[in-house]
């Protein structure tokens, strides 16, 4: 079977500061993997490397997404071939309507497939169907992207985004914080329906929570830019419990 | 010394166009020239010395030697005219069109509504002005001869411009498009529109000014509208400016309006090589609105400049002001706005707001708002910003597998269609959505 997604020994960073410091880590179909760890220790680096924000360089490893070498796209490229990134702060669009947005995103994506755009009847219906999803309200759509949008709501879209663009790995940064329960509850269902064994998703986050809507198979510990432990969903469960703290000193052990 | 060429060309033209009017020299229109003429010599070709110039410098096109009288061997053919102005004159699809050829109604090329109730079409002529006192009191009512040297050269050289009247109560259904050509073919040319339209009581229409070159030489195109509001009638006036680097404008849109009524002015710089525009409304009576928006979508070495006036004279009067650019290589924008209002103009609401992006690192944004209020009961406002793209957003667009380029345009283009959305004539409203899509490089959005 071939991974999804296959990161070896990546080495990133801003400027001069090196923040990852040689992340290994392989996604297979059909898997949901769990990144956590504590402020500051590389997941939102990690999420922005796999987007291909500019910001930062990487200086080492590789990145295989289905089998093509993800360092080498530019940031639509990779959205266009399966990669998609819910942003931990959605970014307010001032003018560019909802609708309007996903119309061009996903006539772009159709078009990157070789498929003809959608007729507008056929998209305004799809966009209905999947906005149920995540329990957003249509008069979304005509509203310029995220602007004004509560927290909730903005992450609501993220997830509304993904629904409509269907890709193959998602990467949620952080999607859970800020939540109140009823909105994680909704976004947490808007993920793992679109589920299947044919993507993947990987679920950045801080706390635990999250974890109890969307069961990961596979949890990671990012410390200090490097994965330090990986187990199964009852890893997550003994964070919780016991903070992050034996995780450090054990890390500091070994290194 | 280009500035003497210019005032004794201007002086010699209007000569000309006194011998021309055969022994009419004292016909009220003819008087009114020769005042402004007057006023032209007394104030001079402004230099960047001058507070309401200071960003404009109109020396290096005022020295060109300009042909300024009639040009009887202009001959402009149908498909040229309709290459020229056929692009704004399609989307209207209004069919009431007056084209003026080097600032004089060309009738050959015009379709003017004959038979419209309560419409009346005139050119702006001795006789016109002599027969009708209603209309010859707007001529020079508005426009500030006294205080802009180019408005005062257009009234000392107006001739055959075109006079719209608009009946009591009269809605119009189509837009009335004036179409200012200026051929440039076989000489540099000074040409000099003039406009006045007369709206009275409870009428309501769209007037769109369109400026156009035929020819690879200098046009200066000095046009001046005047428009009249009565009581209770509304007017939107829009003013496209779209043309190559032969185009030179200096223009001014003004308008007083009565009790109950509203004045609307659009402006769209597009293209051209210098532009500048002065819009202005005076509030007369209660209850009055004005409204002053303005597009610039700029790159190369264009520059447009909006100069705004709104005069609140009396209380209760609403005014909004709403100005967006898009800069890209060298281009550069100015927004000077003003707003007075008077003592007894208590419970005025005005708002002012310009708002620029730069492109490039070359291009450049002026801006400078000027509010004179001297009523204490008031709201007002104003706001200025220029920045450039944020690269963030283009990022989130990118991550949604949409190019850097489009984004880029998705987002300047959603900058400017505040402002596009604002104009309530659909036809021009789509016209100028394309035009600014294309200028932008890409379609901005999906089909």
């Amino acid at each position: 079977m071939t991974p999804i997604l296959s990161i070896q020994q990546l080495t990133a960073g801003i400027e001069d500061r090196e923040i990852l410091k040689g992340i290994d880590l392989v996604v297979n179909p059909g898997e949901v993997h769990a990144i956590m760890g504590p402020n500051g220790s590389g997941k939102s680096t990690l999420a922005s490397v796999l987007a291909g924000r500019e910001d930062y360089a990487v200086s080492g490893g590789s990145v295989t997404f289905m089998g093509k070498d993800l360092l080498d796209m530019s940031p639509e490229e990779r959205a266009r071939e399966g990669m998609f990134l819910a942003f931990q702060y959605p970014i307010e669009i001032p003018g560019v309507s909802t609708a309007n947005f996903l119309k061009t995103a996903v006539s772009e994506l159709r078009k990157h497939r070789g498929l003809d755009p959608l007729e507008p009847a056929q998209f305004l219906a799809l966009m209905r169907e999947k906005m149920k999803l995540v329990e957003m309200d249509s008069s979304f759509l005509n509203r310029s992207l995220n602007q004004g949008f509560s927290g909730g709501e903005k992450k609501r879209n993220e997830i509304f985004q993904m629904a409509m663009l269907e890709p193959t790995l998602s990467v949620l940064d952080e999607t859970d914080s800020g939540l109140d329960i009823d909105a994680l509850r909704i976004v947490a269902g808007g993920v793992n329906a679109l589920r299947s064994s044919n993507n993947a998703t990987v679920v950045i986050t801080h706390y635990q929570r999250l974890l109890d809507y969307i069961v990961p198979d596979v949890v990671h510990v990012l410390w200090n830019g490097r994965i330090v432990r990986s187990g199964d969903a009852s890893l997550a469960l003994e964070l919780e419990k016991r903070g992050y703290d034996w995780i450090k000193n054990e890390a500091s052990v070994e290194a | 010394m280009p500035i003497e060429i210019l005032r004794e060309n201007v002086r010699t033209a209007h000569q000309e166009l006194a011998r021309s009017i055969n022994g009419h020299a004292d016909h009220p229109l003819h008087q009114q020239r020769t005042a402004a003429l007057d006023a032209f010599l007394e104030q001079g070709v402004p230099t960047t010395r001058h507070e309401e110039w200071k960003y404009t410098n109109v020396l290096p096109f005022i020295g060109i030697e300009y042909a300024m009288t009639l040009c009887t061997t202009c001959f402009i053919t149908d498909a040229e005219c309709a290459r020229t102005i056929g692009p704004i004159a399609d989307a209207l699809e209004s069919g009431w069109r007056i084209v003026l050829i080097n600032g004089r109604i060309d009738r050959a090329h015009s379709s003017i509504p004959e038979h419209v109730p309560g419409l009346r079409i005139l050119p702006l002529t001795d006789a016109t002005i002599a027969a009708d006192a209603r209309i010859a009191g707007v001529v020079g009512s508005n426009a500030p001869a006294q205080s802009h040297p180019f408005v005062a050269m257009n009234l000392a050289l107006a001739d055959q411009g075109v006079v719209i009247h608009v009946d009591a109560n009269v809605r119009l259904e189509r837009p009335i498009h004036i179409a200012c050509i200026a051929d440039t073919r076989t000489s540099h040319r000074l040409s000099t529109p003039r406009i006045v339209v007369v709206a009275e009581q409870g009428s309501s229409f769209d007037v769109v000014e369109s400026h156009h070159t035929i020819g690879d030489m200098t046009a200066l195109d000095v046009t001046v509208a005047e428009v009249s509001v009565a009581a209770n009638a509304h007017v939107r006036y829009h003013k496209v400016i779209d043309d190559g680097e032969s185009m030179r404008h200096i223009g001014s849109t003004s308008a007083d309006v009565a009790r109950d009524g509203s004045f609307t002015a659009h402006t769209a710089s597009l293209g051209g090589a210098f532009v500048r525009n002065d819009a202005a409304v005076r509030l007369c009576e209660p209850s009055s609105q004005g409204f002053l928006f303005g597009t610039s979508v700029l790159q190369g070495h264009e520059y447009a400049d909006n100069h705004t006036t709104v005069d609140h004279c009396v209380p209760h009067c609403h005014s909004e002001e709403l100005y967006k650019g898009i800069y890209d290589g060298s281009s550069v924008g100015v927004f000077n706005g003003k707003i007075y209002v008077r003592p007894q103009a208590q419970k005025t609401t005005a708002y002012q707001s310009s708002h620029a992006i730069l492109l490039s690192e070359r291009a450049q944004m002026n801006s400078k708002p000027q509010l004179e209020i001297w009523a204490d009961d008031v709201k007002c406002s104003h706001g200025a910003t220029t920045g450039q793209l944020d690269e963030d957003a283009v990022f989130y667009l990118q991550s949604r597998g949409i190019d850097a380029a489009k984004a880029r345009a998705l987002m300047t283009y959603a900058f400017v269609a505040e402002v596009i959305e604002r104009i309530e004539l659909p036809s021009l409203r789509q016209h100028l959505e394309e035009r600014i899509a294309e200028k932008l490089g890409a379609e901005p959005f999906a089909e």
